[in-house]
């Protein structure tokens, strides 16, 4: 029997049912992979090995008395510290929370638990999701499974050094600028922004609103399709959630047309461009169309995104004030002046910018110079976009402009650290799909490429991938740890 | 000049704006009615209540406003204890309209226009008690979250008001309209909030906060205006500034300067889309909303012919005037009923019109006074016995058909029974009789005394008729 | 805030607008940093964007409002510094 922890989640779901394992036996093996390699790349903030065994024992229980299991039946799941998890300690990665423990689930872990999920515990991120390399965590940095002097990516490394790694079946990470797709191509799984509005977002710990969801990162697309298909739905919990239809994981050849977008490739590095290029071949390989498409206004995007996520997050990060939840605080310290700044404190340096940034931003005088002019950037990329989708089903680049980098590389220049989001940030501006694809490897390092489609148009991109990843068969685990 | 910033809680929802958390948070223990929402728990979203949004509507359209088709909310962003979040979810008409009306009118009864600026739907915060009571928190603040959430109408008039009457009569209207909505029950503690910008002779604009009810703004205005004027004779010249009124002390006193210009950093607020209310919608609501105080004044006068000054006071009190129509619905007599109401039933119930419950914990139901009506109007009681009843049957809450029969109250329509009291009444007043012959007004004096004989009970045309063939008959006296 | 240029000044306001304590470190660096962030974001100026160009912003009508309903929830627990009563403890006013 293969060692169980390289089960993809469909395998794992087979296997239970077909009685080749038991649940428990499964989470074991899994927690022994941990105890194997989690020193060296530190993806858990909390591990909740009591709680994924008594589940277990749960599940094997009900398929002793053949009892209803659910689509996800055994799969253990890592969950990015920023999704609320009742009775889960939830800290966002940051000193500010350390003592929060939700009273509630969020949406998408009610839905997998009724599906028969496990939930292992919850995986690093940079503190609040603000960041591309999950360096700005306050409690320690996730290594790269794949070169452990690297960075896996941000802000969800966790999650996608977690399933490179072996240490969960599936991730939930979440993308608000890139911060799925970043650590996928990073660390050589397959991750997906969804549709904005395509998964309920009741739960997720709010860094902008506007511009993030809640996203699976997975070593195969059909593991992908799965978890999506779960976790999306409209939610009356979450006024900006709607519906879409389930995709189905199909064996049909495409027909799409394809067309790379030039300003991503220009400013990348050579090795990405080749990859990048190799994969466009691979798209004519399975019979889809593949031409090269300019984008204006792309050099607003960064700027724009910016713009509105600091201002977003200078407001939803507000009701940190440690009143009704958060971390220890001397109670001679409460004084109404000084209070509230004297907790804030705590933040990280990063998260401290953001706030500074979007205070500013929003401040009277300025706001029709920054943030109003960010938003009908927006609403203009969106439309260039939705036109260039009625020529293209698909627009591709690469996920990232470089090679992943070693730690401590950018963390002292923001801007620097800001310009690697530049590919990624576009779907988030427009609201539509994009998947990060394992492509090929330079030095050992992962490259990704990245796939986007109009509007809950997730079953052209699926389709693709699927049928790109057969060709393309790029190795997801690694040898060694 | 004067202008108003009133806040109104909807308390006619069951649930809070943003959650499903009760809406009436009074009498509860500390912190008991909450959730993720309404605490700013990380992670939760608000969800929006679909009939705030309705009862903002009727309001506005009842202040002669515009209704855009698209609301918007906005975030106001600040840091106080109360606010879970640390921003007020409300709405913002600086960069495009988002508030739920715009641009209305009311009129005050010597039809002088008040112009209503702007109308919006936004949460409340929480409440903060300070350090009073023992229980060790002299070092702390306390807090508790129940309110925090519950719906607020906020209702901006610009400074058109000359004066604390003007401001009283607006408000008085203003309740007795919210009060016919449904929206807001006025009397409920803390339902109602008020602020009010003063400035004279165009010097600088005070505004004056902290007044927690309706009845107390006329007071603090007064003591504003007072104090302006003193600080005007002084040679002194009134200060832009914050005050507070101390509805104990009954004055008002400058805020701490603490209170600087806030720059509330409003955006719109991501986690609720634009609303579309679409182009039928304020038709249709108009068409189901309840009458307003002026319809309903208008249809008192038309159906049932009542008089202006009955139908006045009738609108003026709204559980009467529906008390009012119930006794309607048993027995149609609209000038009858509305008179007994007006006049004797209104002075027996004036001195607890202060209850939000008056009326309802009354003995006296419409059944009672739909009998009472009917036993005049059969003629089996005069109306002077007819307040007497009224009385026995509020202390009694018993039927009047009963309290009749059991004092033997029934009007004496008996000719000679009649006859006999007249005869009496003759007897015993000769000199009066005499004075009848000559003058007719003391033929009333006759009346009254056989009235008084018969405790009330004679049917006055008959006695009145007896009398007077008595009179021109010499020999029957 | 001029030229772009944040002084010592606009950062402590800013810092107090946002209720944030700065390290002596953080007062030393930010203001270069925020500087070259804001110098970028400055070619936001650049777009000539006016008001005909729509917000292309979510919607949701009327009807798919939530109905004015009571539903509490028995999870919902402040556990942190609460008094006998149920109040929860917060900063000395005055």
């Amino acid at each position: 029997m293969t060692n169980l922890k390289d089960l993809l989640a469909h395998e794992v779901v087979v296997g239970l049912t077909e009685g080749q394992f038991s649940a428990e036996e499964y989470v074991i093996s899994i927690l022994k992979r941990i105890e194997e390699v989690e020193s060296k790349v530190h993806s858990f903030i909390t591990l909740d090995s009591e709680g994924a065994l008594s589940s277990a024992k749960i599940l094997d229980k009900k398929l002793r008395e053949k009892e209803e299991i659910g689509q996800l039946a055994g799969v253990v799941v890592g969950i990015k510290d920023n999704i609320s998890t009742q009775g889960i300690r939830t800290t966002c990665a940051s000193r500010i929370l350390e003592k929060y423990v939700p009273t509630y689930d969020a949406t998408v872990i009610k839905n997998l638990k009724e599906n028969g999920a496990i939930i292992l515990g919850k995986l690093n991120l940079d503190e609040f999701g603000m960041g591309s390399t999950t360096e700005y965590s306050r409690y320690q940095p996730t290594h790269n499974p794949w070169n452990l002097d690297y960075v896996p990516g941000g802000s969800s490394g966790g999650s996608g050094a977690a399933v490179a790694a072996g240490e969960c079946t599936v991730a939930l990470g979440s993308d608000t600028g890139g911060s799925i797709r970043c650590p996928s191509s990073f660390c050589s799984v397959v991750g997906l922004k969804p549709t904005y509005g395509r998964v309920s977002r009741y739960g997720l710990i709010s860094y902008a609103n506007s511009l993030e969801q809640i996203g699976p990162i997975c070593r195969s697309v059909k593991d992908l399709v799965m978890m999506l298909n779960i976790i999306s739905g409209k939610d009356r919990m979450d006024s900006t959630s709607m519906s879409s239809s389930p995709i189905t994981v199909s064996n049909k050849s495409n027909n799409l047309n394809v067309a790379i977008i030039k300003e991503l490739i220009t400013d990348s590095d050579p090795e990405v461009t080749k990859s990048v290029y190799g994969a466009s071949e691979k798209f004519r390989e399975i019979g889809c169309s593949c031409e090269e498409v300019s984008i204006n206004n792309l050099n607003y995007a960064l700027p724009s995104y910016y713009t509105l996520a600091s201002a977003e997050a200078s407001s939803n990060l507000a009701r940190y004030d440690n009143l009704r939840y958060g971390f220890d605080y001397p109670i001679e310290e409460y004084k109404w002046e000084t209070y509230f700044s004297n907790v804030r404190e705590s933040f990280g340096e990063e998260v401290k910018r953001r706030i500074l940034i979007g205070s500013y931003v929003l401040s009277s005088g300025y706001y029709g110079k920054y943030y109003l002019k960010a938003r009908r950037l927006r609403s203009l990329l969106r439309l260039e976009l939705l036109t260039l989708f009625k020529k293209y089903d698909l627009l591709i680049g690469p996920t990232m402009p470089i090679l992943p980098f070693k730690f401590g590389e950018k963390i002292d220049d923001p801007i620097k650290m800001y310009l690697v989001d530049i590919n990624t940030v576009l779907a988030n501006l427009a609201g539509i799909p994009a998947i990060s694809l394992p492509i090929g490897f330079s030095n050992g390092l992962p490259i990704g490429l990245q796939i986007m489609a109009a509007p809950f148009e997730e079953q052209k991109l699926l389709d693709a991938s699927y049928e790109l990843e057969k060709v393309i068969n790029i190795q997801r685990v690694p040898n060694s740890i | 000049m004067i202008g108003l910033e009133i806040h109104a809680q909807i308390t006619a929802l069951k649930s809070k704006l943003f959650c499903s958390c009760r809406g009436n948070y009074r009498d509860l223990r500390a912190n008991s009615n909450i959730c993720e929402i309404c605490c700013g728990l990380p992670g939760s979203l608000p969800i929006i209540n679909q009939r705030a949004i309705e009862f903002s509507t009727m309001t506005s359209i009842a202040l002669g406003c515009k209704v855009p088709e698209k609301i918007m909310f906005y975030r106001k962003n600040y840091f106080y204890p109360d606010l879970p979040k640390n921003f007020q979810i409300t709405q913002y008409n600086v960069y495009g309209i988002s508030s739920i009306g715009i641009d209305g009118k009311y009129e005050l009864d010597d039809a002088k226009q008040i112009r209503i600026s702007r109308i919006q739907l936004e949460e409340d915060p929480g409440r903060i008690a300070y350090s009073e009571g023992g229980m060790n928190v002299r070092n702390s603040a306390l807090i508790d979250y129940n309110r925090a959430g519950v719906a607020l109408i906020e209702i901006v008039t610009e400074p058109d008001f000359t004066g604390p009457k003007e401001v009283r009569q607006f408000l008085n209207k203003l309740s007795l309209t919210l009060e016919h909505l449904g929206v807001c029950d006025t009397l409920l503690e803390g339902s109602v909030r008020c602020d009010v910008n003063v400035s004279m002779n165009g010097g600088n604009r005070v505004e004056i906060k902290n007044i927690n009810s309706f009845k107390e703004v006329e007071k603090a205005i007064n003591y504003e205006i007072t104090r302006q004027s003193s600080v005007y004779n002084r040679n002194l010249k009134v200060e832009h500034e914050t005050r507070h009124w101390d509805d104990k002390k009954k004055i008002t006193f400058k805020a701490r300067s603490k209170e600087e210009e806030h720059d509330y950093r409003y955006f719109p607020e991501p986690d609720i889309p634009i609303i579309v209310l679409g182009s039928d919608f304020v038709a249709n609501l108009e068409r189901q909303m309840p009458e307003l105080p002026i319809q309903r004044f208008d249809r008192f006068i038309s159906k049932y012919k009542l008089s202006e000054h009955t139908s006045n006071i009738l609108i003026n009190d709204k559980k009467l005037a529906d008390f009012f129509e119930s006794v309607l619905k048993l027995h149609f007599s609209p000038t009858e009923i509305a008179n007994i109401l007006v006049t004797d039933f209104k002075s027996l119930i004036e001195d607890d019109t202060e209850s939000t419950d008056y009326l309802k914990n009354l003995k006296v139901k419409p059944e009672h006074i739909a009998e009472l009506v009917k036993l005049i109007e059969d003629n089996k009681i005069s109306r002077i016995t007819a307040k007497d009843i009224l009385v026995k049957i509020f202390e009694s809450g018993k039927l009047p058909s009963e309290v009749v029969s059991s004092n033997n109250s029934y009007k004496i329509a008996d000719e000679k029974t009649i006859m006999d009291a007249v005869q009496s009444v003759f007897d015993n007043e000769k000199s009066a009789v005499e004075d009848a012959k000559k003058n007719r007004e003391a033929i009333n004096f006759l009346l009254g005394k056989v009235m008084k004989f018969t405790n009330g009970r004679a049917d006055p045309k008959i006695a009145m008729r007896i009398i007077n063939s008595k009179l021109s008959d010499p020999e029957k006296q | 805030m001029k030229n772009n240029m944040i002084s010592k000044e606009d950062l402590e306001h800013l810092a107090q607008i946002s209720r944030i304590n700065l390290t002596e470190n953080e007062l030393e660096k930010f203001p270069k940093q925020l500087d070259k962030t804001i110098e970028y974001i400055d070619i936001l100026k650049e777009l000539a964007l006016d008001d005909s160009v729509k917000l292309d912003l979510p919607e949701l009508r009327f009807e798919e409002l939530r109905k004015d309903e009571i539903n509490m929830s028995d999870d919902m627990r402040l556990s942190k510094n609460i008094t006998e009563d149920g109040f929860l403890r917060g900063p000395k006013m005055k």
